[in-house]
């Protein structure tokens, strides 16, 4: 359910209607080639449809299906979003499973009037966000997951209470694990009830000791300790003033020892740096975060330091900070290189280079830092994309075997042809803005059709035949003339696309 | 299709006028869509094109395959080109190569040479080095084909090749219009002037027309599981790859004219043409010194006199000196011996068989054992066979027992060996379906996209789009992708994907096989099949004999044997004592689960009203019930006039003889083929066309043609447009699921065989019909219920019992049947088998089991949970108690007290008892029946006012009423427009819905999930049968679930979150359904 709920958030951003879910929605993910159904909204699975059901059943099910692929990794970040914002009601929070949560509330919940009007509040915020929620109170985990999973209306077991409202629900409530349980069942033993009477070896000798442990926990006769969260980023320092600092020296000095903390940490780990938050906690209240970013990971704390210079003095510190944390948000592994006592002139050029770029980018946005990335194809306007210089991902090489230009113009730029020798060739003479060429040598052609399964008005008119043509001063064109449905060439328009170096 | 071939025949005579001044050419690299996803033309189409272009020749030279030469034979003889008969040979040490061989010995060494390759690498691979080559190539042309980039390795290979067989060396040039040709040419002629390998001009053909090329780049996003977004350089630069003008390649060549002129010459050396192939028969089916014509004979005289103990009749005389002389007439005789071989084989190993096929049912046939259909007692015409005009090879298909036929295959790959026997190709092409899944893919569709538009009916990819239809769906006409998608994929219809195996097609020969076509592996172990399917060996006259198998042969040899054993009477499918009227009796009160072909739910409906009282009413009721005559509503027609309800006349004096034994209407595809010779004046060889191309969709163009050609032969002739026009509806229905007589005829004799055991030994025929599960259109369910309700008692599988099969055990005076271990799901025969071995004088308690058998506790769980520890006193849940307590370790002999501890232990917990409920379900789990109580009366007190099954019948036709029932199955045959069929079964019987389409519609959900239903409308009875006209379905599963899982009602708080709603529902008591849920009809084989 969660994530059905999380991807209607998602697209809700869009439609801007604020109603329930309309139509039975499943979430579809793969398992050995086979699409079987993740999550289903309640419309669905009023229809039949549950999870794990092959897509085929449910569609045949309800043929009006609305269907959505899974995400995990947004159901779990979604799940961890919520677990922070539960934060606010206890700071004991661990995630359970992949749509659950445990809240230790020991000694929070009279700070909101008990533990009835704590789990009022939560599901009447959770519904608000879209979330449909159960909760549950008890004295153990496991009684709790139970009596939140299969505990029908009642969800608070007074404490003390637990294994007298224990017994009547089902034996899966134990947590033991579907294959367990289906053999217990089988054996008439259905409910966690039934499993007090039974003597403990004989259950053990059969199933292990997961179910006697089981059962001791949720009934608190054995601990279960529950691990909270750990939200925290790996490379993170702080420092705190015991004076409001103000002065921009100072909060330098303290950037560059937070810098210098963060990067021996990562020293240790082999790793550089590609992204940093700094967060500046003001006396009036009020939080200030600056980010910076690296085109290569980088670990020298001075070299980073150069790249916060100038969001910082655009920094109004007020009366002054009384903390700064400083946290690395994406690192990437960086080896040590053996220094060259020779110079190296290639390193020289890369590294005043990539903090040129690291500069350039943190003034402007790297999103206006570009260069061109090949991407296959035979069209020669589409061989190549512009991407963010600290984009990565950016696989593929340039072909070698494609004859290109060092320059494409942007639009292919008619020329005149002056003299032709007919028989498909290349014009002789062609005059091109103002400027008259005789052509000396000619090679090709090179046919290239467009991509048929694409709308493109340039390519709309179909093959073209290039050529490389060199003038008698040395210049050498990309001309090229559009093919005829024949396969004949239009000898009489000809445009030249590119120069060659 | 002669339309099309005239107006091709025009364009290229205009052409070759055209082109009179072009120099000649003939292409050589051409790559067809038999090299599978690599090119986008069919043979025929290419040879065509080649044609029009005005070529001296066009070779086909697929990847290591000779394919699609068949095709292109065919084709090229009728538009008047001659085929160059090659291959491309591809090596895994160096450049492919094209091979044409010159004559026909080269020819077998080249088709030798691909079979060595294909035979030592897996299905649809092909393994092949350059010494390969060289051993194969006397009198072979190789023609190199040189890499794209210079490369001083493959100068060196060329000349080294060239050395090894002067002469017959060429280097194939191609102007590919990459930008670089001039510079690869120039490189290839010095190559070609160093080396002394004369260049030839090749255009690396690989589509016909350039319009092909969007097929040809999604061919090739298949083939590597791309989209055409991802492609990249994988996409085709341009369309230049086709078949081009003369003019076009005289000018691509034009610095190198020796290079266009070499093509001819290699067409002029290459003449070998696939006429030559001269395929012979085996020759040691005779005995040394006959002639096969003498052998047959022979054999024929010694089986009539066993056939015949009493004396042959005149008829039979006749009719036997007949055949023979037609079979010697056409030289036949080896073929008959062939299969004679095989049933005198099969029969000594006690495998039953039976012929059928057009000559299948000729009293030579009869008497040679290969059928047993008597034609002294049924009315049979041979005309098919006797027919030597037509020239088509006899057609005799044969039988096996389904479970026994993998030893009658290898007995032929042993008698004759793999060099000589191979199993025929299918060549599997892509269907609607197929073709819009895969372009759907390739371009980039996303799942349900494509699932929406697979959900179309097939009219998506004829060329009218139905616009309206997408948007009813959902999906946007105007988008271009999807257009894309709807076009490519209608133009990849028909195209050939993989090769596949012919269910049961031989060929053997008497020389070498691969000399004739490649041989290659299939993915089945232990097979191997010839690259050509059944059509191309049809128009190369190659002989192939058809071993198939069928279940119920297996299930009446089981029955013989447990006859001999039990009754100590033999019985074999001849010696059956023929005509019994209490077989019809059974027949006509539509008793007839388990039979043979009548069982479906469609002929139990038929038999009350066709009332069969004789072998002949068999035949054609298994005719009949097919949707050929159904589609060309021949039926009813005919029911009325059995019954005297209606006159029978014929529509003319020339079709009484075609139609006198049908009582005028037409049911056998014979009588179609005669109708269309008789009354629409087609010669015999287009009767045959016509119905070969309502067999295959990729002809379906054509059939407008013989439509127009079919009804205005009939008008022409004087007959009404209505009855011409449903003679061709029928004979349309016909060309997939066609029935002809001598088939029918076999059929029938097994339908009647299988109704007489059923008749007077029906524990003996369920048991055999059990035990040769999976076959026929019932579950074991139905036969252990319908067993029962013949008064034979069926006892719980039993550890101390069973055997693995289901066997009879004496009882009284009679038998009861005791189920087998095979019975459980999940048991494994040889787990059974050790049990059985270690049973000894019997097991006492569950570790005893354990000790002696040393099965695996996972295994005695499945034992437990099938309920058979009932003969030591152990219920399910006992049973199951003490197999989880013995743990997991194997069982050490010598802690027996700790034994005794357990089982102290055991006693002393008291496990709850299993409700009956619960027990029933588990039954239907582990056994797919029970024996114990139907689920439906249990859950009787729970569901009012409704009306038992076997109480139907006594209800007035017209009245309302509910019944309820588990869903055995669900059928929406194509046939019925839409109509769908259920059958539910309560603990009294059967019952049948009909559900009209808008009532389908409105409770789709019900009806495909429901595993128990609740069903009210209107009774509709029709003597025998009766049905209920479904108005409102309810979908009850959830009492079955409720019921398995024990709980009272509301006793157990439903899970909030549905997860695990119910274990027992997830661990599968599903299975309640486990019946077949669309059985289709039966067809052959």
């Amino acid at each position: 359910m969660l994530s059905v709920e999380r991807w209607h958030r998602q697209t809700k951003h869009d439609s801007k209607t604020k109603k329930s879910l309309p139509a039975p929605i499943v979430l579809t993910d793969y398992t050995n080639g086979v699409c079987f159904v993740s999550a289903a909204n309640h419309d669905a699975l009023a229809c039949g449809v549950t999870p794990r059901m092959s897509l085929a059943d449910a569609r045949a099910l309800e043929p009006n299906l609305k269907i959505v692929p899974a995400d995990s990794r947004a159901d779990t970040s979604m799940l961890e979003k919520i677990a922070k914002w539960t934060t606010r009601y206890t700071p004991w929070v661990a995630i359970c499973g992949r749509d659950g949560l445990w809240l230790d509330i020991s000694g929070c919940a009279h700070l909101l009037g008990g533990e009835d009007a704590m789990i009022k509040d939560l599901t009447v915020n959770l519904s608000n966000f879209g979330f449909t929620s159960r909760f549950s109170i008890a004295d153990t985990p496991g009684a709790a997951w139970a009596m939140a999973h299969y505990g029908g209306e009642e969800n608070l077991i007074a404490p003390g209470a637990q294994r007298l409202a224990l017994s009547s629900l089902p034996i899966i409530a134990l947590r033991i694990g579907d294959s367990k349980a289906a053999e217990l069942i089988r054996l008439g033993i259905r409910s966690i009830g039934d499993l007090y009477a039974l003597p403990r070896a004989a259950i053990a000798k059969r199933f292990g000791m997961v179910i006697g442990e089981r059962l001791d926990q949720a009934l608190g006769l054995m601990p279960e300790p529950i691990s909270p969260r750990r939200p925290l980023p790996r490379y993170r320092a702080e420092c705190s003033f015991l004076e409001p600092v103000s002065r921009k020296e100072n909060i330098e000095a303290c950037l560059l020892q937070l810098l210098k903390d963060i990067c021996s940490n990562l020293e240790c780990a082999s790793q550089g740096v590609r992204q940093l938050i700094l967060d500046l906690f003001l006396v009036e209240g009020a939080t200030k975060t600056l980010h910076v970013g690296t085109v290569r990971p980088v670990r020298e704390a001075k070299c980073i330091a150069k790249l916060f210079a100038e969001p910082l003095s655009k920094i109004d510190s007020g009366f002054g900070i009384e903390t700064m944390i400083l946290s690395a948000q994406v690192v990437e592994p960086l080896t040590e290189s053996q220094i060259n006592i020779l110079v190296d002139e290639r390193d020289e050029e890369i590294i005043p280079l990539a903090s040129l770029l690291d500069r350039l980018g943190s003034r402007l946005n790297f999103e206006h830092v570009t260069r061109l990335v090949p991407r296959a194809s035979h069209l020669p306007d589409r061989a190549m994309r512009q991407v963010s210089v600290v984009a990565r991902n950016t696989q593929g090489s340039w072909p070698e075997t494609q004859i290109r230009p060092l320059v494409l113009l942007d639009q292919p730029e008619s020329v005149e042809s002056i003299t032709g020798v007919g028989d498909c060739q290349p014009p002789e003479v062609f005059r091109w803005r103002q400027n008259k060429y005789s052509v000396s040598a000619t090679e090709g052609p090179e046919r290239i059709a467009p991509e048929w399964w694409r709308r493109d008005r340039a390519w709309s008119r179909g093959p073209r035949d290039y050529w490389r043509v060199e003038d008698e001063e040395g210049r050498r064109f990309w001309l090229f003339c559009e093919c005829r449905k024949d396969g004949q060439c239009n000898l009489s328009h000809w445009y030249l696309h590119g120069f060659f170096a | 299709m002669d339309s099309a071939i005239y107006r091709i025949g025009i364009y290229t005579d205009f052409l070759r006028e055209m082109y009179i001044d072009a120099p000649e050419y003939a292409e050589i690299q051409v790559t067809s869509n038999f090299s599978f996803m690599r090119a986008a033309s069919h043979p025929e189409e290419l040879v065509t094109q080649a044609a029009a272009f005005g070529y001296r020749a066009i070779g086909i030279t697929d990847r290591n395959s000779l394919s699609g030469l068949v095709r292109a034979h065919v084709e090229a003889k009728k538009v008047g080109i001659p085929l160059l008969v090659g291959s491309r040979i591809d090596l895994k040490d160096g450049a492919s190569m094209l091979a044409y061989p010159e004559n026909r010995l080269a020819y077998g060494r080249l088709s030798k040479l691909i079979t060595l390759g294909r035979r030592r690498s897996p299905k649809g691979e092909c393994e092949l080095y350059r010494e390969d080559v060289l051993k194969h190539a006397t009198g072979m042309v190789l023609v190199s084909i040189p890499p794209r980039s210079y490369n001083v390795e493959f100068e060196v290979e060329l000349a080294a090749l060239n050395s090894a067989i002067p002469g017959f060396v060429y280097l194939a040039a191609s102007h590919s219009l990459c930008g670089d040709d001039d510079a690869h040419l120039d490189w290839l002629s010095k190559v070609a002037a160093r080396t002394g390998v004369p260049m030839v001009a090749t255009n690396d053909v690989l589509m016909h027309r350039e319009s092909r090329r969007p097929l040809l780049d999604i061919l090739t996003c298949i083939r590597k599981n791309i989209t055409v977004d991802t492609a990249g350089y994988w996409i085709s630069r341009n369309g230049e790859r086709r078949i081009k003008s003369r003019e076009e390649m005289a000018r691509l060549f034009v610095h190198y004219p020796g290079a266009l002129v070499r093509t001819v010459e290699i067409a002029e050396r290459c003449h070998f043409s696939l006429d030559e192939l001269i395929y012979e028969y085996p020759n040691e089916v005779t005995l040394s010194g006959r002639s096969p014509q003498v052998e047959l004979e022979q054999l024929t005289t010694v089986g009539s006199k066993k056939r015949y103990p009493n004396g042959v009749s005149e008829k039979v005389k006749n009719q036997i000196s007949h055949e023979l002389m037609l079979i010697g007439e056409l030289g036949y005789a080896p073929y008959f011996l062939t299969v004679y071989d095989l049933v005198r084989f099969a029969r000594s190993k006690g495998i039953l068989c039976q012929g059928r096929g057009s000559a299948a049912n000729s009293a030579v046939c009869f008497c040679l054992g290969i059928t047993s259909v008597d034609p002294s007692q049924s009315d049979i015409l041979f005309e098919r066979f006797v027919s030597s005009e037509r020239e088509e090879p006899p057609d005799i298909d044969v039988d096996f027992e389904h479970e026994r036929r993998e030893e009658v295959i290898q007995y032929i790959y042993e008698k004759y060996g793999r060099e000589r026997a191979a199993m025929t190709a299918v060549v599997v092409t892509y269907k609607s379906r197929s073709a819009i899944r895969e372009v759907g893919k390739a371009l980039g569709l996303s799942q349900d996209v494509i699932d929406a538009l697979l959900k179309q009916p097939l009219s998506l990819l004829r060329s009218d789009i139905d616009l309206g239809q997408l948007r009813e769906v959902g999906l946007n006409p105007e988008d271009r992708r999807l257009h894309l998608t709807l076009r490519l994929a209608s133009e990849l219809l028909g195209f050939p994907r993989h090769l596949s195996q012919h269910v049961g097609g031989f060929v053997i020969s008497r020389g070498l096989l691969s000399e004739i076509a490649p041989l290659e592996n299939a993915a089945m172990e232990g097979r191997t099949v010839i690259s050509w399917n059944k059509d191309d060996l049809d128009a190369l006259g190659i002989l192939k004999i058809d071993v198939l198998s069928l279940g119920i042969l297996t299930c009446i040899r089981k029955a013989f044997d447990l006859l001999k054993n039990h009754y100590a009477v033999d019985f074999d499918l001849a010696s059956i004592p023929t005509e019994d009227p209490a077989v019809y009796n059974m027949l006509c009160a539509a008793d007839s689960i388990g039979v043979f072909q009548v069982e479906s739910r469609a002929q139990m409906a038929f038999l009350p009203r066709m009332k069969p009282r004789s072998f002949y009413d068999l035949v054609i009721e298994v005719a009949i019930v097919r949707p050929g005559p159904i589609q060309g509503d021949m039926v009813h027609p005919y029911l009325r006039r059995r019954n005297g309800e209606e006159e029978v006349n014929f529509p003319s004096e020339e079709l009484r003889d075609v139609l006198e034994k049908t009582l005028g209407i037409p049911l056998f595809q014979e009588q179609a083929m005669k109708i269309a010779i008789t009354a629409a004046g087609f010669s015999p060889n287009e009767a045959d066309a016509l119905r070969r191309a309502m067999a295959t969709f990729s002809h379906m163009d054509n059939i407008h043609t013989f439509r127009s050609k079919f009804i205005s032969g009939m008008l022409a002739n004087g007959y009404d447009l209505d009855f011409a026009e449903s003679c061709f509806q029928q004979i349309e229905g016909f060309g997939s699921y066609g029935f002809p007589e001598s088939h029918a005829a076999s059929f029938a004799l097994l339908v009647y065989v299988s109704a007489w055991l059923k008749c007077h030994y029906p524990a003996v025929f369920a048991v055999a019909l059990l035990n040769s599960q999976p076959m026929g259109f019932y579950a074991p369910a139905q036969i252990v219920r319908d067993v029962k309700e013949h008064g034979i008692g069926v006892l719980q599988p039993d550890i101390n019992h069973s055997d693995w099969d289901n066997i009879l055990e004496p009882r009284g005076a009679g038998v009861v049947i005791r189920l087998g271990f095979r019975q459980i799901k999940g048991f494994r025969e040889e787990d059974a088998i050790r049990l059985i071995a270690m049973r000894g004088n019997g097991y006492r308690d569950v570790p005893s089991v354990w000790q002696r058998s040393g099965l695996r506790p996972a295994v005695l769980r499945k034992l437990a949970r099938a309920d058979v520890f009932n003969s030591i006193g152990l219920g399910r849940r006992d049973a199951m108690w003490s197999v989880v307590g013995l743990g997991e370790q194997p069982p050490p002999l010598f802690t027996n007290a700790m034994m005794e501890e357990e089982t102290n232990e055991s006693s002393s917990i008291k496990l709850p008892a299993m409700p009956l409920g619960v027990e029933v379900a588990e039954d239907y789990d582990m056994l797919r029946l029970t024996l114990k109580c139907h689920p439906l009366e249990l859950l009787k007190p729970q569901l009012s006012e409704i009306v038992s099954a076997n109480r139907l019948l006594s209800i007035e036709s017209g009245a309302r009423h509910s019944v309820a029932g588990l869903v055995l199955c669900r059928q929406r045959p194509s046939s019925a427009k839409g109509v769908c069929f259920l059958t539910l079964e309560d603990e009294t019987g059967i019952a049948n819905i009909i559900v009209w389409p808008e009532k389908y519609e409105y409770f789709r959900r019900q009806i495909l999930s429901a595993r128990l239903m609740k069903v009210s409308g209107k009774i509709q009875s029709d003597g025998n049968v009766t049905h209920i006209i479904a108005d409102e379905i309810e979908d009850l599963s959830v009492m079955l679930d409720e019921l398995g899982s024990e709980c009272q009602k509301g006793a157990e708080s439903k899970p909030v979150y549905g997860i695990n709603k119910g274990i027992l529902k997830s661990s599968g008591s599903s299975n309640m359904l486990a019946l077949r849920s669309v059985p289709s009809l039966p067809t052959r084989g």
